[in-house]
Parts: structure tokens; sequence; C-alpha cells
């Protein structure tokens, strides 16, 4: 019954506010009326009718053929004030007066009308009236008479809720709606004081079928019964009221009003007087001013719903629907999260369709179930809109993961046409919304409300992201006794308020359980004792609780309560209790983890670090113990896990609430190891064989690469150009780049900022070179230098031209790798192979223009190129000092060397220029094709790209 | 190339450090045949050069060339295939590998390896060495599943494959794997023999070295060749013509153990031992084996420490070691014995000073 008479509240207001852009043409006014009646009577809803019709009736007005019109009852309003103003507000108090009339009326078929009738051609006199008419008596005992009107319409499509014209209207009347709520009370009292209330099953005063659950049977069927959180209802509530503009076509509908201030229903009934004389008062005006002034002031009285307000208003006149398009409800078990998502459905006119664990929930069933119900309108008799509930989604694994994939989907759908949709909100004509709403697919056009208990579930991490998440709370332990008291006293069972107090603490506002309890009791005829609480009696549910709480739990000494303390040592209850939360937990690995990296945080008393070593000392004994479960599959030893813990939380509980944080240094030190394994692994593999089958990752790290390193840079090297260098450094040059070749290390350009040893010479590079790969960073710990010496930049460049010059020796200048005694071969291959060598040399050259030019700066071009012609000129004097026979070639070749030096000294300054740069590139195929053959000699003249022929390098020899 | 790399004998005749175990070798190997070795001993002691001298003596210079092989095993377990992907260096008559890069799946290496190389015996014309040599890495870190398989493989293959087996202790090879093989114990090399090795260099290289200079090396460097021969370069390089009093440049992993160390010693509180910890993570991360952080940091703190705690301490230490060796989470352990030294320490510190 209850849930029926509130549905058509929001209806009604509605149909208020079309009334008051009809306002104005009074000239219409009287078919207009007629069909507004038709739309909005509803049986079994009179008396909120009658009263808001009454309250506005300057709106409503006139019924066909009458003598007075609007503007004398007006009159009569305003000028006698007192005895109509009082009527408004004690009217309420009358109010179960008139339900023997509506029931008499059979159906309510006349009942509606004859309230309106009474209101608007009351009279004093019976006979002023023509047609049947009935007597009223006021609450002052005046009497009068009222006509009444039969409706012929009647019975048309009146409710049909898409059917619905959508009014402009913004404005909210609160009035209206706690005047009316008001009245809804008195009305449901006087109902069940004159009838008993059997008809309604769902009523909570039914007190009726002892085999029902009282879970059941109290469930909270209003808004306003609920025990959860005030702040989550409302929110729940909010949300789902956004939806109306989508599913019901409307703008921001009065109705929430009607909610909102049930949950103030406490207000005082004094402002509520005030505000309805002020309405009286101004009713004078025309619909909108007068809506205006109801807003202000009820403004100044719920600033804080209309702020709410306010920012759906703006949310929902963008698209049909609210941002989050599903509701995420989360918290333990027996809160009433289920419930709160019925309810609420309920109250904002939803069927509710709830799919929970126990139906099918694979990804494809599922899917069309949502399809059905978040598209279709159902045939049924009540064409209420769908609400879908997903109970216990969090428990979906596998197959049920379906539930969650099909919503996301359908959310990101919803996501890409939200553009699309935008004008349809504006859509006043509910035809045409509904159209609009089938063309478009696989779109949430309906509320769903998600339901689990544990939020942090793998399964709901993408939902986590799309929905909008509400948190229950354990509702305090005098709401949820207070309520068990009331069925209690329902039922007849006696239990102490200590007793129902104890209960619902141990259960943790489990009300469900609580109640479960109680049933059981009551069946049993037994009578709830305190001692009785902490022992088996009380069902308890298998939960696993989230890793937070169990550490919050390890970390923090619980109160002592008074309860158990009086009955046993408190310390084996509380070891139960932290037992069977971490066995339920069961996610040892991670338990342990975070108790690891938090525990040195907590505040405990030990001078001595003795419980600080035996904490870790469990802590290692849990390591070893599961990776022998690990090793040898003998899972039953996870039992022994839990214990563990709770010793570490008798050594160091403290009674602050601990800081905790999620552990994350172990699987970063984690991850970092394997990335550093990685390269370590990646560098060995390039290196020779010759070396690498010597040096195992492990060996490497400890013994060698800090030496390494210090190898790598010599503080004695001078960074001035290679023919400044003596002989010695210049062996030492070749020593070091033979070194970083064999190695396979090289210097890269890395995109850091340069660092502050390299600022000296920031002038010269701005971009910082770094070992490839970067084994210096096995030796960089943190809060540690290290004594290694940095190469300036300019070394780092020659270095790497230098070792690239190398490599390219060692691919074309011979088979064999370089050797420095592998040098006394016979003279032929040595010469050809020396030439050769000179050959890419030059290349080379050539090549390191080209990359000099890539680089920003040229000044180092000329170094580079200095280095090249050294290095040329010592392989030369190599040469001559080794071979003899080579001595008449020698003139030939240093020749051929001025000549093409010369011929790179007159290139580079054009370079430098940078006008030459596109014939540079289109040498550089050339380049590429004389590489590949590393026997030719191309003979370049002038300073283009004049390449003549490439000749054979026997030609030019004798 | 590093001095190391560079004056790495090549051949048994040319070993100067372990030189009874060479001729020992070389005697077993010019009899034609041999049978399976087993190398274990701490690193930097030349077991790889052994095992690299005594494959040049079997084969002569072929052996030299090498090729790497980055191969991928495909590998029939029953219900599911298993793909293996294992680095190779082999030559015509060798397969040099790693058999712990598979992690938990090593036993498949280990049978499906000996197995393929059986199936390609070398042909060689002079008909004698009808067989090839499989030198496995770090035996040790095999999971015993593995060691149990190459106890069969060892003997059903052993007409057409040799092992050289290598590793750093033998302690956890199985008794069945050991008793197999010609076990070959590669000591660490004594300070005089690492000064003789860095004077042989010095005389190649035409150094002069300052008399005690070799010497100082060679103690630091904790008997190990490698670091000795790479520290004496890095001395070379950072400055030539040696002085007596030259720094002898530290690893730097070494040197933040002993901060470390020090911190320990300042404070012993759980502040402290946090802070503690966030240090051990850095060496950890930079793949330092957490045996040998424990290892160093007991003798870090040995060395500060007075000797009537020293025994307890190691105690402890050792306590801890197996503890992290049962373990998975080395860091726990690492940190417990930490907190025990803590609490030895100030224990004995009030005792003493009140």
């Amino acid at each position: 019954m209850e849930m029926d008479m509130d549905i058509p509240l929001p209806e009604e207001l509605e149909w208020l506010e079309s009334n008051a852009l009809h306002e104005e043409e009074q000239e219409d006014f009287e078919e207009l009326i007629e069909e507004d009646f038709e739309e909005v009577q509803d049986p079994k809803s009179i008396s909120p009718e009658n009263s808001k019709k009454r309250r506005l009736h300057p709106d409503v007005v006139v019924v066909e053929g009458v003598s007075k019109s609007s503007p004398d009852e007006k009159k009569s309003r305003t000028t006698a004030s007192s005895p109509e103003a009082v009527p408004d507000e004690e009217w309420l108090r009358y109010s179960p007066r008139e339900d023997p009339v509506v029931v008499d009326d059979g159906g309510g078929d006349d009942g509606p009308v004859a309230g309106v009738v009474e209101e608007k051609l009351l009279s004093r006199f019976a006979s002023e009236i023509n047609g049947p008419s009935i007597s009223v008596t006021g609450p002052c005992g005046d009497r009068v008479y009222s006509m009444m009107r039969h409706d012929e319409v009647y019975g048309g499509d009146r409710r049909g809720l898409n059917v619905r014209t959508s009014s402009k209207g913004l404005l909210s009347e609160p009035m209206n709606v706690l005047m009316e709520k008001v009245e809804q009370e008195a009305l449901n009292k006087a109902l069940q004081a004159s009838f008993g209330a059997s008809n309604d099953p769902m009523d909570e005063a039914v007190p009726i079928s002892t085999e029902k659950l009282w879970v059941e049977k109290y469930a909270p069927s209003s808004f306003t019964e609920l025990l959860s959180d005030e702040q989550t209802n409302r929110e729940v509530l909010l949300w789902l009221k956004q939806w109306d503009n989508c599913v019901f076509g409307s703008q921001i509908r009065v109705t929430s009003n009607d909610v909102l201030s049930a949950l103030k229903r406490h207000s005082s009934v004094a402002q509520q007087n005030k505000f309805s004389d002020f309405r009286i008062l101004s009713s004078k005006s025309n619909g909108f001013p007068l809506r205006n002034q109801n807003f202000k002031l009820s403004d100044a009285l719920n600033e804080e719903k209309n702020n709410l307000k306010e920012l759906w208003n703006k949310k929902t006149a963008a698209n049909g629907s609210p941002e989050q398009k599903i509701l995420l409800l989360c918290g333990p078990p027996g809160l009433g999260k289920t419930t709160l998502a019925h309810v609420a459905a309920k109250h904002c006119g939803y069927r509710v369709v709830e799919i929970n664990a126990s139906d099918d929930r694979s990804s494809s069933t599922i899917e069309s179930k949502i399809l059905d119900v978040v598209q279709m309108d159902s045939v049924m008799a009540d064409s209420k809109p769908k609400c879908l509930v997903i109970d216990e989604i969090d428990g979906a694994l596998g197959e049920g993961k379906g539930a969650v994939e099909v919503i996301l989907k359908m959310v990101a759908s919803d996501r890409k046409s939200a553009i699309k949709v935008g004008d349809a909100a504006e859509e006043s004509q509910p035809g045409k919304a509904s159209i609009k709403r089938s063309s478009r697919r696989a779109t949430l056009l309906r509320p769903v409300i998600c339901i689990c208990n544990d939020l942090y579930a793998p399964a709901l991490r993408p939902l986590r992201q799309v929905a909008k998440v509400h948190i229950f709370v354990q509702p305090t332990i005098s709401r949820v006794v207070n309520r068990l008291k009331y069925i209690c006293n329902k039922e007849g069972f006696k239990a102490s308020g200590i007793g129902l107090s104890a209960l619902a603490e141990y259960t943790e506002g489990d009300i469900r359980s609580c109640l479960n309890t109680l049933q059981f009791l009551n069946k049993k005829r037994e009578s709830l004792k305190v001692w009785d609480i902490g022992s088996q009696v009380v069902g308890r549910k298998d939960m696993s609780r989230s890793v937070f709480d169990i550490w919050k739990e390890v970390f923090q000494k619980r109160r002592v309560k008074h309860e158990v303390k009086s009955m046993n040592s408190r310390v084996p209850g509380n070891m139960d209790f932290l037992y069977s939360l971490i066995s339920d937990r069961g996610d040892y690995d991670l338990t342990m983890e975070g108790i690891y990296e938090n525990f040195l945080h907590l505040s405990y008393h030990d001078p001595l670090m003795q419980k600080t070593g035996k904490c870790l000392d469990f802590l290692g004994g849990s390591d070893t113990l599961l990776q022998y479960i690990m090793r040898t599959q003998q899972m039953f030893l996870y039992v022994y896990q839990p214990f563990i813990a709770i010793s570490i939380h008798s050594e160091i509980a403290q009674v602050g609430k601990p800081n905790i944080e999620w552990p994350k240094a172990t699987q970063r030190s984690r991850a970092m190891l394997m990335e550093k394994k990685e390269i370590l692994k990646c560098w060995h593999n390039k290196i020779s064989p010759q070396i690498s089958r010597h040096l195992s990752i492990a060996s490497f790290v400890t013994d060698v690469v800090s030496l390494l390193l210090h190898v790598l840079s010599p503080s004695t090297l001078r960074p001035v150009a290679l023919h400044l260098l003596s002989q010695r450094e210049r062996e030492d040059l070749a020593q070091l780049v033979d070194t970083m070749v064999s190695y396979s290390l090289t210097y890269k350009n890395m995109k850091y900022e340069p660092l502050l040893t390299n600022q000296r010479e920031a002038v010269s590079d701005a971009s910082m070179l770094s070992l490839e790969p970067p084994i210096e960073h096995f030796i960089s710990f943190k809060d540690y230098q290290t004594g290694h010496c940095v190469l300036s930049s300019a070394i780092k460049q020659v270095l790497v031209h230098e070792i690239e010059k190398r490599k390219i020796l060692r691919e074309n200048g011979g088979h064999q790798p370089v050797h420095p005694s592998a040098e006394s071969n016979s003279d032929q291959p040595l010469r050809t192979k020396d030439i050769g060598a000179f050959s890419n040399q030059t290349n080379n050259i050539n090549s390191s223009i080209k990359m000099n030019r890539e680089n920003p700066n040229c000044a180092l071009t000329h170094e580079s190129l200095k280095a090249g012609a050294s290095q040329n000129s010592i392989l030369r004097d190599n040469k001559c000092g080794t071979a003899n026979g080579v001595k008449v070639k020698a003139p030939i070749i240093a020749n051929r060397r001025s000549s093409s030096s010369s011929f790179f000294d007159r290139f580079r300054k054009l370079s430098s220029k940078g006008s030459e740069i596109p014939d540079d590139y289109q040498q550089k195929p050339a380049t590429m094709e004389r590489d590949s053959r590393p026997f030719l000699f191309k003979y370049n003249e002038g300073f283009t790209n004049a390449v003549k022929r490439p000749v054979r390098i026997r030609e030019l020899l004798p | 190339m590093l001095w190391v790399d560079k004056y790495r004998p090549k051949t048994l005749d040319k070993i100067i450090v372990h030189e009874d175990i060479a001729s020992n070798l070389k005697k077993l190997v010019s009899e034609q045949d041999c049978p399976h070795l087993l190398f274990y001993g701490p690193t930097g002691s030349g077991k790889k050069t052994l095992i690299m001298a005594v494959l040049k003596q079997m084969f002569g210079v072929a052996v030299e060339k090498v090729k790497m092989e980055n191969k991928t095993w495909k590998i029939d377990a029953g219900t599911r295939t298993i793909e293996l992907e294992v680095t190779t260096l082999s030559s015509t008559f060798h397969v040099e590998m790693n058999p712990s890069d598979a992690g938990f799946q090593d036993r498949y290496i280990v049978q499906e390896i000996i197995k393929e190389m059986a199936k390609s015996r070398p042909i060689i014309t002079k008909g004698k060495k009808g067989f090839k040599v499989l030198v496995l890495n770090e035996v040790d870190k095999l999971s015993k599943e593995a060691q149990h398989s190459l106890r069969r493989t060892m003997e059903k293959y052993s007409a057409s494959c040799r092992l050289i087996l290598c590793c750093n202790s033998s302690s956890r090879v199985t008794e069945a794997v050991r008793s197999r093989c010609l076990n070959v114990r590669v000591n660490a090399p004594t300070e005089e023999q690492i000064i003789t090795a860095l004077e042989f260099i010095g005389k190649k290289e035409g150094l002069q070295l300052p008399s005690g200079f070799a010497a100082r090396i060679a103690a630091q460097s904790n008997r190990n060749l490698r670091r000795a021969i790479l520290t004496f370069e890095t001395c070379r390089v950072q400055q030539y013509p040696f002085t007596n009093n030259q720094v002898v440049p530290l690893m730097d992993w070494e040197q933040y153990v002993s901060e470390i160390a020090s911190d320990i010693m300042k404070e012993q509180s759980p502040k402290r031992l946090f802070q503690v910890r966030g240090k051990i993570y850095e060496l950890l991360i930079n793949c330092i084996p957490p045996e040998i952080v424990l290892k160093k940091l007991l003798s870090e703190l040995l060395k500060k420490l007075d000797s009537e705690l020293k025994h307890e301490v190691c105690h402890w230490a050792a306590y801890y070691e197996h503890r992290m060796r049962l373990g998975q989470k080395a860091i726990f352990h690492i940190e417990a014995f930490v907190a025990k030294f803590m609490s030895i320490y100030k224990g004995f510190l009030i005792a003493t000073f009140g």
C-alpha cells in the first residue's frame, strides 16, 4: 500500500507544474483542467491529491458549469485567511476522517473528485449546489457542502509515465511535499488503525505469518525506515533521481524534495505553517512568481539540498542520464545494501529486477537479461520502468565476470553516444523521447545498481573506475538496537537492551545476523542472554575482510570489551578473532609483507630492540614456512600462518591507530631487480664469447663493475685533440677503446639534463653521453657518493668515434679479430689488409663528419677529423715499422692520404658553412655501396660528389 | 681488452696459479678419454680458465671457434609443450650453457640438450674422440629434479658425451652427480699466487712495480684473482708510475655495506633499522646476491666489534643465512640479523656503560 501511495506523488507534482504553465491561459482553462484531472487521478492516493489541490487551488480550480470562478475563490481565501489557513494545516490531523469516504467510494472512483469539488465549490448551504453534494465539517466546526462530480473519462491512460507533458518548471515546492508526507503518514496510521492494514503484505506493521523470517518481515519498506547511513541513502536516491530525465523523460522533478524533506521530517511544524501561510498570501500572483518565492524560502531552509539539485540540474541537462551510469554499493554483509537499493528504486518509481549470484551469470545470458531490463519497457500492467540490481557482483568469478564486462561495454558505448544524446534531454514530447530511446542500441537507459562486499575484488577493478561508489559503514549500535527493540516488542520477545546492544556489537551491526539470532532464540523459547553472545548461538558469517583491516587489527590493540572481560581472559578471545580474520583472508604472503613494511613505524616500547628482533624472526619463520609449503605442496601447513601474525600482534600492537601503507617496496624491488638482470643479460650476450664465458652475471656485479668503470674513465686522459696526446697517452686511448669494444660498451646520447659535472663544458654539448648499456647504474646506490671520475663529454665524443671506427675495422679488416700479437703475417695479406683498413679509415672520417653534422654542434667536427687523421698516421707508422716490403708503396699511400686529407679539409670548411648538405646526402648511398665492397677505392676530387669511376686497388698498385 | 682477458692462460701449460691441478688434468686428458668432471671453487679462482684449457688440450684450436646461439627448445612434457629459450655457446666439439637460465624448467633443458648432442656425434677422421663435451655452468643452481635427471642422462649417454660441470659450491650438487664425476676442487688462489700472477702481468706490460704494491692489491682482493688483476689495471689507469701509498680502489658495493655497518653501530632503533632496510634493498636491487650482502655485512660489523660479542654475532649470522636459504624473501632474514645484532649490541652497550 505504502509503495503505491508513494508512487503517484511525482506525477502529481508534475501535473501541478504543467498546470502552472497553463495558468496564464485562463481561457482554455476549463478544458485543460478536465484533461489534467483525468491524467492525475489515482484511486489509491486520494488524500494527498486532495490536500494538494486544495492548497494550489488557484491554479487548478474550476469545474464545468459552475457559477463561481476562481478569482472569487481566491478572494475568499485571502480575505478570510484565518478560517482557511488554519484548515490548511489542521487538515492533516483530520485527514483520517476522510478515509471512510475514500473507501466507501469503492476503489476511489469518486473520491478524488469529491475532494476537489468539496474544495472548490463548497458552500454554506447544500441548496446552493446543484447536483449531488456532500457535507464536510471543517476543523473549526463549520459545516459546508460540496458538490460531487463524476469523472466520466476516468479510467483512461492516466498513469502513463512516459506520456507526461514535461514542463519547464524547475522550481521546487517543498511545502507541498512536506505536507503531503505528513498527510500520508497520518493516513497510513489511520488506515492501519481502522483496517489493521492486513491487506498490505509489504507493510512493516503486518504482524502475521510466523513462518516468515524476521529479516524479511521487518525489512524496511520505505525510505525513512532505512537503517543505513543517511548520507549514503540520500546520495543513492539523488543518483537515482538523476535518471528521471532519461527514464521518465522529464526535467528535474520536484518529488526529490518530498524525499529529502522526509528525511528532515523532524523540522518543526511551525515552520511549515509559516510557509503555507505565505503561500496562501502570495497565491494571488501567477504560478511562476509564486514558485519562485517558495523556492527562495525553501532555499533558505534547505540550502544544501538545493545546491545538490542545481548541481544535478546542470549535469542532467547535458545528457539524459547521470554522469556515472552505475552505482556501486559496497560494504560488509548485513548492513542493508540490498534493501537500500530496493527501497530507493521503488521510491523513485522503478520496478526492481534483481540478478544475484544464484542466477546464471555467464556473459551471454546476462547480456540479454540486462538488455531486456535496461532497454525495454515491460508490457505488464504496471508499466513502471525497471531498475536493475546486480547483487553480489564481486562474487562473480570466471563466468560471472560477464556481468561486469557487459555493463562496462554498455557504459563505454554510452559514452560515445553521449554527445548525440544531448538534445534528447530537452525533448518534451514523451513519444519522441521513447522513439529516440528505442533507436539507440546497447546503451544504458535504466539505472543499474551493483552491490558488492569487497570493493577491491579484482573482478571489480574496471567497474570501480566508471561507477559511482558508495561505501557502507556500520550503522550506529543505538540505531540497530532501537530497531531490534521495536521488532522484539512486535514479536513479543523479551530482550534486554544490554543484550541487544551486545548482540549488535558482536555482529558488528549486521542486522540480518541479529534478527536471525533473535528469531532463532524466539523459536527455541529462549531468552537472549549476554553471555551467550560470544558462544556459538550467534550465527556468524564467513566473511573475509580487506587486507588493510587485517593489518589494522594486527597493529592495533582492540579496546577491551567489558562483556568479554567479565567472562574469561580476553587474550584467547582476541586470538580467536584474529585467527579467523587472518585465515579467512588467506593471502598470507601479502599479509606478511604488509606487516613487514609497516611494523617499524609503530610506536611500541622496545629499548633493547628485542621485540623488533622477535617480530623479524617471526616474519622470517613465516617466509621459510611459506617456501616450504610451496616446495612440498603441503597446504595444510597454512593453518599455522595466522599464529605468526598473532604473535607479532601480541608483541607490538599499539593502542593508537596505525598508519598503514600498501606494501610497495617489495614489489618495486622485485621489478627493478628483474629489470637490471635483464639489462645485464642482454649485455652479456653481446660481449664476445671469449670474454663472456668467463664472466657470470653475479660475479660481474660483485667483482667487476666498479673496477671496470674505473678503467673506463681514466683521469689521466686529457680532453685535448688527439694529435696533442703523447705517445703513451695515445696507447692508453687505444687500449681503452679496445676494452670498450671488446666489452661492447659505448657512449650514447641520453636525453637527460646535463649533470653538474657536465655543466662546465655545457657550452660544447647540451645532450649528455652516457654508457650504453648503463652499467654505471649498478653502483649508484642511494645516499652514496662514488669515487669515479667522469670523463668530459669531449673525450666521450672522441671515444664514440674511435669505437665506431674500431668496430668497422674489426668487421672489415680481416676475418680474425685484431690481436696485437697476430700481426706477424706474410707481406701480401698485410698490405691488402692495411690498405683496406685505410680506405675504411677515410670512409670513417666521411661518416664521422656526417654524424657530426647531425649533431647540433659543429665544433667537434674538427676534432674528430683530427682524430681520424692522427689515426691514419698511427696506422701508417705502424705499418712501416712492421713490414719492410711495404715501404715501396708508402709514398703512394702517403700521397693519396695527403690528397684525401686536403680534400676533406676543403670539405669540412664547406660543410661548416652548411651549403653542401644536400650534396652530402646524395653521397650517402654511394658510400654505402662502397662499404659493401671493402677493396674498392673511390677517388673523389673536388668538393662535389664528383665520383669519376670506381677503380680497383690493384690498378693503382704498380 | 682488459688484462684479465688478455693474460688469461689459454693452455694447461701456461697456467701459473693452479699448476698442480693443471698438470694432473693434462695427464688425465692425454689418456685420450676423460671422465665427467666437476669443477668447484669460489669465484675468481680460475675454474673457467681451467675448463677452457682442458678443452683446448683435448680438441685443439678448433674449440676456440665458437658461435653463440639463442635457441628455442620445444619440449613435449606430457600434455603440453614447453618452450624454453637458452643461450648456448658451441663449437664443433663442445657446447657451453647455463641451464639455470631456464628457471624451474631446467630439467627439460638438461635432458633435451644431452639427447640432441648424443644424436649429433662429431665425426672425426682420426676416429678417436667420438664424443662431445657439454659444459654446464652454475650446476649448484640447478633444481633437485634437474640434477636427478642429469644423473640418468650422464650414464646413458656416456659413450657420446662428456660433461664438465662448474659450480661454486659442491654442497648443493647432489651426491649422485658428484659420485659420477671426477671432482676438481679449485681453491681460491693464495695471496702469494696472486702476487706472482700480478708480477707476471706487470713484467709483460713492462711496468715498474714497487715492492709491496702487488701484495697490497692481493691482500685487498679477497683472494679473487679476477678482482686482483682488475684492481691492478685500475691502479695502472689511474696513476702510472706506481707509488707505494697509492689508493687501491675498492668495490663500491663493499663501501656501501661498510656504510651500512657504521650506521648500525651508530644507532640501534627501529627507525634506524628502517633506514638500513632501504639501503639493503638498494644492494639487492643491484643484483648483489643476498648471501654475499649478509657475509660482507658480518665481516664489516666484526671489524668494529668487541671481541666478546664476535662469537655470538657470527652464530646469528650463520643462523639467519641458513634461514635465508630456506626462505624466499632474503630481506626478511638480513633485516632479522640486523635487528638481532642491534639488540645484542645495545644490550652489551648498556651492560658495559650503564
